[in-house]
């Protein structure tokens, strides 16, 4: 099928893309725009490892069009990292075991960025619930909470030292 | 003070920023100029033989630059030395639905994809053979000719006396259980990328690298040398970062070969990358298993023989299969003292997807069937569950009856941990009805004695390079799969060198680079590639000390590294301890580091050369010693001890390890009477790990087996419709979400192996083979049902609870008893793949007018 | 699994949308939040020429409250939405039970309420990827001429899986249909056809573009119980909706509906002639349980045993009676 010009806006800047319709924004994003952090994990639009977030919300980048896009603002992976520095949730994955293999960790970034943004203080419940539509296979998920709550303390005493 | 500044310290792994913030680079998001993407066509049929494959059709279209088959690679492989029987690409006959037939390699997937469909496969159907029981009858259209009645392979062990013991018992409890089929389901599906350099001597194409998400480089490198005739040196395989393995990518995946051909025929990059739906065919998982199980015991309760007879629906190749039904006679042993073992175990052929080596590899299934027996037991001799596993522990270090040696031995205090943590002594057995606690104890290798490579050659080699600005470099072949070896290695060189972490680098598992290691899998690299790498890094102190202890005037031996420092042993104590010496420390490496910068070389060696010093720093000494000796550089390898190799009879290779983890788990469950669900609300899990290297990891490590043996219990099965695999994705193979999956509390156990590094032994399997029976004895705690099949699905435990209530009797599993199961149970439905049906879709080969010229390309 | 080949249509209005698909109405697909429809084009059970892509469509989201008149939900309001809802929450409670309930937050972030309305029939010999189905020999859904579920029969069983349809139906919801002719509303309940291949009643050129919750149906005691593995993620294995209201501890209006079991989501009948008048107990309870799984035909379509899946409407009828009863 013949290609169209396409703008997206992908971490703040804009490409303008010549795609295919069919082309799925995550093939986009890893192929023409080389943002390799999100992963495919499954066909069947399951696993949560493409996550994104389009106008600040989180969905699956596998089951977008890219050209269905135009016009929205689309963070991914690689939009989460302050000043070439890891975001406080990014550092408290590290250190509390969050991630293993990692394949899932991306997908997991964009939905707890949005869960910390929307609900400042979750409670676990509130967290599994979030976390509930990104699969991990190695760690059972349990760390990732203690990553979460760590990261979240970490950004109040930041904002604290701020004021 | 610590004994140690880097071992035992909570840390992130080294690699975890490059997976957070995903800059790091799994096989998949490489690209190299000019690459083509490789598309696999599979059989739809699960037992066919192959009478025409014509190719021509896709060859010719727009944007298809090769299409391989069988014939352009005909050369068997497999994993095992015993097991040769795969082609990349099938030659003549399939034996699964899902096997390879054919790949184009294209510009694009899409034009891939269409490819496949233009290819003509003339395939004469075979009866199939899809239950293991029914498969070992038969007598014709075998699936591999020299496999008669499709048994692989069977085995028949007796050590000791156990039919006689059995007589002498004074109870003998006997029951079949059976585990349905689980798979590893990684989240990263398989990928492989292969790029052909041209030679500058002969200008034809000449070295191949292969870069793939595998456990096992170098098997890797082996196979593709076999199957593409070319020297092993001619060939390198880059492991890239790799999204978790669990035994998946232990082996090499036909996807891994089949590029190589691709790019080799294509004379251009390829890379494959599995779809969900292709990494279940791939598989290699846990096979569906049938344990028929019996088990003697005194009125006290100590065990005097255990019998076993096991099948394995091991589906239509080799793959690990010989090692699986090896490990599942071995592993009786070397937990419990267990003086007479009887053990037949059949590794059986059928028409689905090879089944191989998974997380707790060959033990898990046994061990689902007898820590539940061993509950039986308990409940009829009037005996609490953990005390009957206390009667039966062994007493090291010793042999056990069938040659496994144990030495460290944290099981007690396991038991006693997880006992007194979960309240056991309080709560079990007062619980509210529906609410039960069930206990269960496993254990694994750290590492198999010996390699399924027959050979002296070590396990595990390590160099360690240092240069002058005291940069530690680690070369090593271990596979960094998620599970932390990379941060162990450079935890190891960092803790014997008394350097800081920062300091060290891994170079790992590039097969040009890096020392031969036999890969990440049976949990062997901390054990083993952690002795290597402590070996090599002494190697290297031993070169630092000399020179340094020339400077210091005094004896090598005397000095003592750490953080980043080196000081003579009797300074140890004060120049260590106090605020002081804290200042001392961070000046030196201050200065070191500004002068690293700005003054490298001898200019400022020749300044500091003046009268012997109190201490230097790494740096310093690192400099001195290069200065005296040249090149920095170590080399360290481990084989495992003579000792721990096993006996001499058939079969006795596999169960051996220099080292054994333990673990024992309570789990606490509720069971909803009404609707079968069960609920796991908390584990709690105790693990030797001989020496917890990294706490957090262990304790990821901990948590994740657990709770992948929680998914195996309640929601994974691969269902099976003579031979169609019915969920072949995430959305239908149920890998539990963060909702069910419950808190795990991990114990870390540490009973300090004599030969590990510092005491360390494995902790990433061991504990997965105790999750399944815990809760399932904790079910039979909270509801009296004792089930023989996993996973406990909620029709399974409801039908047991009607069973055991004589109430409305309803055929909630159609005709197949989760209590005293017999075989295994298909999913409903009819299959008709011998119906008109293929025919009938417009892409179908078989309906479209055969516009193949005569003769074709086949 | 690439996606098959179309040209990409991106109306802005109903009008445009309605236009394009009386223009292409034979060859074309709709797209709104797309959980149903690109799995499905992976596995090339779709292969359009073109794709109707309507989330930019701003008329076709949003709660909107008509005075005395119910209200009036987009056809993109996106599960989340639904959920999120405080309004929903208070006056049809069990619609937002049932939204919560559906897939994983990801994917509710996505798919819509018309897109869960629309939500095609599903089968376990159906979604399979192409080189699947060619194994199983394809069947009367796609490409085929028989089915496995029911062998020998000519009728398609694929089960229809939305959450919502059930909450909706005991709700009397209507949906209108927009098509170049203009705009129909026609209640729910006659929208499903109860076959699995032909499942709604939709011409190929007409788009469903709103759901309307009447004011009569506002204020009842709602609940929703759904049957899955896994609590998160699952399509249900059975699922089952219920609505109350009560005068003086005693029944005075009910509807139940369960999805997951059919070829449609289905409004149980002579549920109120069982509970009318009378306070809920036990035993009417198990009465409607029995009732509804006499309705339910569950074949095996899903994962879980269709006996056990029937057994699970007869369970979750009763206790989402009983918990309607004491809220």
């Amino acid at each position: 099928m013949k290609k169209e010009l396409i703008e997206l806006r992908v971490n703040g800047r804009t490409h303008e893309l010549a795609l295919e319709p069919s082309k799925l924004l995550l093939d986009t994003l890893r192929e023409d725009l080389q943002l390799t952090g999100s992963k495919r994990g499954c066909d069947d639009s399951s696993c949560g490892a493409c996550t994104v977030q389009v106008d600040g919300i989180p969905v699956l980048s596998c089951t977008l069009l890219a050209a269905s896009c135009e016009g929205q603002e689309i963070t991914t992976v690689e939009g989460v990292s302050e000043h070439g520095s890891l975001a406080a949730i990014q550092k408290a994955y590290g250190d509390w075991g969050g991630a293993q293999c990692g394949f899932c960790t991306p997908g997991f970034m964009m939905t707890v960025k949005h869960l910390m943004a929307e609900n400042p203080d979750p409670t676990e419940q509130e967290v599994r619930a979030a976390l509930s539509g990104n699969l991990c296979r190695c760690t059972g998920y349990s760390q990732m909470y203690e990553a979460i709550k760590a990261a979240i303390e970490a950004e109040q005493k930041g904002m604290a030292a701020a004021k | 003070m610590n004994e140690f500044s880097v071992i035992g310290k909570r840390i992130a792994m080294v690699d975890a920023a490059g997976k957070t913030t995903g800059a790091g680079k799994y096989t998949d998001d490489l690209s190299v100029p000019g690459m083509l993407v490789g598309k696999i066509l599979h059989s739809p049929y699960p037992h066919a033989r192959i009478k025409r494959i014509a190719t021509s059709r896709a060859a010719k279209l727009d944007g298809v630059v090769a299409v391989v088959t069988g014939k352009d690679a005909r050369n068997p492989y497999g994993i095992l030395p015993v097991g040769h029987d795969e082609h990349a690409l099938a030659l003549d006959k399939v034996r699964y639905v899902g096997d390879n037939v054919a790949c184009v390699a294209a510009v694009s997937e899409t034009i891939a994809e269409k490819a496949l469909e233009l290819i003509d496969v003339e395939y004469e159907l075979l009866p199939g053979y899809f239950d293991p029981e029914e498969s070992m009858k038969a007598q014709t259209d075998l699936i591999h000719d020299n496999k008669p009645h499709n048994i692989e392979k069977d085995y028949h062990h007796v050590f000791g006396d156990p039919d006689k013991a059995l007589a002498e018992a004074d109870c003998v409890m006997e029951g079949r259980f059976i585990a349905n089929e689980v798979t590893h389901a990684a989240m990263e599906p398989h990928s492989t990328l292969a790029a052909f350099e041209i030679d500058s001597q002969t200008g034809k194409p000449g070295r191949l690298t292969v870069w793939s998400s595998t456990q096992v480089p170098y098997y890797l490198q082996h196979k593709l040398s076999l199957v593409l005739e070319m020297p092993m040196a001619q060939i390198r395989v880059i492991k890239p970062l790799v999204g978790g393995g669990f035994g998946g990518k232990s082996e090499v995946i036909p996807l891994e070969i089949i590029a190589a051909i691709a790019a080799r025929a294509a004379r251009a990059p390829v890379k494959i990358t599995y779809t969900r739906e292709e990494v279940f065919w791939a598989h290699r998982g846990r096979p569906r298993t049938i344990i028929d199980l019996k088990t003697g015991v005194k009125k006290d309760g100590t065990i005097t023989a255990v019998k076993a007879r096991v099948v394995q629906d091991g589906g239509g190749y080799c793959s690990y299969g010989v090692v699986t039904i090896l490990y599942s006679g071995a592993l009786l042993g070397a937990l419990y003292d267990i003086p007479n073992i009887g053990y037949d175990g059949y590794r059986v052929l059928t028409n689905k997807p090879a089944c191989g080596a998974m997380r707790g590899h060959g033990t898990v299934n046994v061990r689902f069937a007898f820590e539940s027996q061993l509950d039986e037991i308990a409940l009829k001799l009037n005996l609490d569950p953990a005390e009957i596993r206390r009667r039966n522990l062994l007493k090291p270090p010793c042999v056990t009856v069938n040659n496994l040696r144990v030495q460290s031995y944290g099981l007690p205090e396991c038991i006693e941990q997880v006992v007194e943590r979960s309240k056991w002594r309080e709560r079990k057995g007062k619980l509210s009805r529906g609410r039960g606690l069930g206990i269960a104890c496993s254990h694994y290798v750290s590492g198999a004695a010996n390699s399924i490579i027959r050979s002296d050659m070590p396990h595990s080699t390590v160099n360690i390079k240092i240069d002058r600005d005291g940069g530690v470099v680690v070369y090593t072949g271990t596979s960094e799969i998620g599970q932390g070896s990379d941060t162990m290695t450079a935890q190891v060189a960092a803790e014997v060198l008394g350097c800081s972490l920062g300091r060290v680098k891994i170079v790992a598992a590039d097969t040009d680079l890096t020392p031969i290691d036999i890969g990440s899998y049976s949990s062997r690299v901390t054990f083993m590639a952690g002795n290597a790498t402590l070996r090599a890094a002494e190697e290297v102190k031993k070169q630092i000390a000399l020179a340094a202890a020339r400077k210091m005037d005094c004896a090598p031996e005397e000095l003592v590294f750490r953080d980043d420092l080196i000081v003579r042993g009797d300074d140890f104590g004060k120049g260590f301890a106090g605020e002081g010496a804290r200042a001392t420390q961070s000046e030196a490496s201050v200065s070191g580091h500004v002068e690293g910068q700005i003054l490298r070389g001898s200019l400022q060696q020749k300044r500091k050369d003046e009268g012997p010093k109190d201490q230097m720093t790494f740096e310093e000494a690192v400099v001195a010693a290069i200065d005296s000796h040249g090149a920095l550089t170590g080399t360290g390898s481990y084989a495992p001890p003579l000792e721990a190799r096993g006996g001499k009879h058939k079969g006795a290779g596999v169960g051996p390890s220099p080292a054994y983890s333990y673990s024992a788990q309570v789990a606490e469950v509720t069971v909803d009477e009404e609707t079968g669900e069960v609920t796991v609300h908390k584990v709690w899990a105790a693990h030797d790990c001989g020496r917890a290297l990294n706490p957090v990891s262990v304790e990821g490590q901990i948590i994740g087996s657990v709770w992948m043996g929680m998914g195996q219990a309640l929601t994974e099965e691969m269902v099976w419709k003579d031979g169609m695999l019915m969920n072949p994705g995430m959305l239908e193979y149920r890998s539990p979400s963060s909702v069910e999956s419950p808190e795990v509390e991990p114990i870390i156990v540490e009973s300090i192996d004599p030969e590990g590094p510092f005491g360390a032994k494995e902790c990433s399997e061991g504990s997965l083979a105790a999750t399944i029976p815990a809760i399932s004895n904790a079910i039979y705690d909270a509801v009296g049902i004792r089930l023989h099949e996993c996973p406990f699905t909620p029709e399974r435990v409801l039908a047991a609870l009607r069973a055991l209530k004589k109430s409305k009797h309803i055929n909630l599993t159609e005709g197949v008893d989760p209590a005293a199961p017999t075989r295994f149970r298909e999913h409903g439905g009819a299959l008709c793949f011998r119906g008109k049906g293929p025919e009938r879709h417009a892409l179908d080969p078989g309906r479209r007018e055969a516009t193949v010229e005569a003769g074709g390309d086949d | 699994m690439s996606l098959p080949e179309f040209k990409l249509l991106r109306p802005r209005t109903v009008d445009e949308a309605t236009g394009y698909l009386a223009k292409y109405a034979s060859n074309v697909r709709v797209l709104a939040g797309g959980t149903d429809l690109i799995p499905s084009m992976r596995q090339k059970l779709f292969e359009p020429r073109y794709v109707l892509d309507i989330r930019h469509i701003p008329e076709l989201k949003g709660i909107l409250r008509r005075i005395e008149a119910g209200v009036e939900i987009g056809a993109l309001t996106t599960l989340t939405a639904v959920e999120r809802s405080d309004f929903l929450r208070q006056h049809y409670p069990v619609l937002t039970e049932a939204a919560r309930t559906v897939a994983s937050p990801l994917l509710r972030n996505m798919g819509t309420i018309g897109g869960n309305i629309c939500l095609d029939t599903r089968c376990l010999w159906y979604n399979q990827s192409l080189t699947w189905r060619k194994g199983c020999g394809f069947c009367i859904k796609k490409d085929g001429d028989l089915c496995h579920v029911a062998p020998g029969g000519s009728k398609c069983w694929a089960v229809f899986s939305g959450d919502t349809p059930p909450a909706l139906l005991c709700l009397n919801a209507e949906i209108e249909i927009a098509s170049p002719a203009g705009r129909r509303r026609v209640p729910l309940r006659e929208f499903y056809t109860g076959l699995g291949d032909e499942y709604r009643k939709l011409n190929p050129n007409e788009l469903l573009t709103r759901v309307f919750l009447p004011e009569s149906s506002a204020d009842y005691i709602g609940i929703y119980r759904k049957l899955r593995v896994r609590g998160s993620i699952d399509y249900p294995l059975a699922g089952v909706a219920v609505v109350l209201k009560r005068s003086n501890g005693h029944v005075a209006d009910a509807q139940l509906a369960i999805t997951a079991v059919n070829p449609a989501p289905l409004l149980v009948k002579g549920v109120l002639r069982l509970l009318e008048g009378r306070p809920i107990d036990e035993s009417a309870a198990e009465a409607v349980g029995d009732l509804a799984a006499r309705t339910a035909k569950p074949l095996t379509t899903s994962a879980l045993t269709p006996e056990y899946r029937r057994e699970m409407i007869r369970v979750f009828t009763k206790r989402a009676v009983l918990a309607a009863a004491t809220n």
